[in-house]
This record gives structure tokens, sequence and C-alpha cells, in this order.
């Protein structure tokens, strides 16, 4: 009899195991935080963030910028390949690079230097004959993998990363991966 | 007999979140020669189940030669099974107060296995940073879509 009652209370338990909280309406999240959506076959900001944080840290801690006398480093923005399925915009990760390096104080970017042209034309007219040339570039690439097993999908990103002085040598490299995991659901709800 | 089933399946379900994964063995030099700065922490427990599987273990600072503090946090996991958690770190300056580099903070995903020692480490963002704190959670469960 007793466990007769238990069943209301089981098949409510299960129901919420299955549906989790109430779906909720629209609303503010923070960026990158612990409620951003996780997709396996997409690059979400919050693995922009994480690679950029992580090449960041590795460049101001390396001390490579540390060396150009006199500082800050002038770093030129160079080409950065996107070798993955996606269309994306790579200054979701190279933007925030720049705005951290800015903010350290180890480094500006010039915007009169760039692959197929200055990213400011009007600075790039507006420049003096004294201005300083780059002291790094900075390029990357980001890749894909991927590898399914029955049910079970996982997408490896890859964020590649050189800075080369202006004797042509790669001083500092990085490469961070960045490896989601998830199956596909076999029911619909 | 149908009821023993139906308490199995919850079982099953309730379980389902879990994922074992095998002891870490390690080894090292019994004589370290590379000197810790270990430091006293100040710690706020909310979530007191997730320090007691996965406690801080200590916490090392050394200055970088570009004069940036670089923080270590080991960690330890005393349990049997894989904890995923997110964490991230903040920086103040040398009044206490938060160094904004108008980014937003990343949450960094990582994870440890079973009676496994894991350290996690950060560089401050900028020279005026003196002090952090770091934040540990334990991961959510996501919203996949594939």
């Amino acid at each position: 009899m007793k466990i007769k009652a238990l069943i209301p209370i089981a098949t409510l338990a299960l129901a919420f195991a299955v549906t989790g909280c109430s779906s909720p309406g629209a609303h503010y999240i923070q960026t990158g935080g612990q409620e951003s959506v996780v997709n396996v076959g997409q690059i979400n900001i919050q693995d922009f963030m994480s690679a950029a944080d992580a090449a960041t840290g590795d460049l101001l801690a390396s001390g490579v910028l540390d060396r150009v006398q006199p500082p800050p480093a002038v770093l030129a923005i160079s080409r950065f390949v996107n070798d993955t399925s996606q269309q994306l915009d790579t200054d979701l990760l190279v933007k925030r690079i720049r705005v951290a390096l800015l903010h350290s104080g180890k480094a500006v970017t010039t915007t009169t230097y760039g692959v197929g042209g200055p990213e400011d034309p009007l600075a790039a007219q507006m420049q003096g004959p004294a201005s300083r040339a780059p002291d790094f570039t900075l390029s990357g690439k980001i890749i894909e993998t991927f590898a399914r097993a029955g049910d079970i999908r996982q997408a490896t990103y890859s964020f590649q990363l050189s800075l080369t002085d202006n004797r042509g040598l790669a001083v500092w490299e990085s490469d961070k991966d960045i490896t989601k995991q998830g199956a596909r659901p076999s029911v619909g709800f | 007999m149908k009821i023993n089933l139906a308490i199995f399946l919850l079982a099953a379900v309730a379980l389902a979140g879990c994922e074992s994964s095998s002891p870490v063995n390690t080894v090292q030099n019994a004589q370290a020669t590379g000197q810790h700065t270990l430091i006293q922490d100040r710690r706020v427990l909310a979530d007191r189940s997730f320090s007691r599987r996965v406690p801080v273990v200590a916490v090392n600072t050394f200055m970088t030669p570009g004069d940036l503090l670089k923080v270590q946090v080991e960690l330890f996991n005393r349990t049997g099974s894989i904890q995923r958690f997110n964490y991230s770190f903040e920086w103040f300056d040398l009044n206490g107060i938060q160094i904004d580099n108008s980014l937003e903070v990343a949450l960094i995903p990582d994870q440890i296995n079973a009676r496994e020692s894991k350290f996690i480490s950060a560089v401050a963002p900028s020279p005026v940073c003196r002090d952090f704190r770091l934040k540990l959670f334990q991961a959510q469960a996501p919203d996949q879509d594939q």
C-alpha cells in the first residue's frame, strides 16, 4: 500500500528529471557565463573568450613583449585563417586579444598596417613619416576536428597563434584546443 | 514487480549524471627543488558540497618577468568520479579596486579526474594587479544543441 502511494511522487520526480525547470522567457545572461548554451557543432562565444584569454595570459607571461625598447611594443595584425566549416568573424578572437594587450600596457596595435590594406585608411593617410614600424605581427588559424562514435559527437577547435618579430622569427606561439562532446538525443520531447 | 522496475529506472535516471573515471596515480621527486610561495587564503564556501568533493589544497603566487602576478591553485578531487567545474579569476589593485578591463570575464570550463590533483593558473591582465579572487563553480548540465 505504501509503495502504491509512492507512485505519484515517483511519477512527478521523473517528470521533473526529464523536463527540468520550465523554459524561461527572454532574459539577459552573463556573456560566457554558466547559463550559456553549448553547441558541439559550432564555436560558441565562450570558446572565443576562453581561447583569447588563455593566449593573452600566455603571451603576457612569456615576457616577449617586455623585450621591446621603448615599450609598449607595437603590434600589427596579420592574416587569420578560418579553417573551419563555419562562417566566423575572427575579430571575436583577435579583438579580445588586442583589447587585453592594450589594457595591460604591454602592447599597442597599429591600425595603419594590415593584410590587404590598413584597417583604418584615414589614419594611414594621416600617418607622419616618423611613425613607428610594428615590432611584431600577430597571425593565426582556427581549425576544427570532428569525431563520432555511435550517438556521441565530439568536436575539437584549435586556436593557433603566432607572434613574429621584425626579423621574421616566430618568437611566441600558442595552440589552445577546446574539445566539446555531447550525445545526440535519441528521443525528442 | 512493476514498482521495483520503476524505482530502478528512477535510480538509473538519477545516476546517469555521474561519470566514473579511473583514479589517477602520480609520482614526483620527493625533494622538490622548486620553491613554492604558498600564501594564506581566505575562503567563502557557498557550495560546501562541491568544496568537500574538490577542495582547494594550496595557493601559490609569483611575479612574472614582466611584473605580472601569476596565481596557481591546486585542487584535489576526493571522489571516484570526474568532477566538472568552471572558474574565473578577478583581479584587484593595491587599493582593493577591481581591475575592470572592460572585457567580460570568461568562465573557464575544466574537469578533474577521480583522485586527481590538478593545478589551475592565471596571469594578471595588468602590472597594477596585486590581489586576486578565484571563483569556482560546479558545472551545470549545459543546454545542448547539436
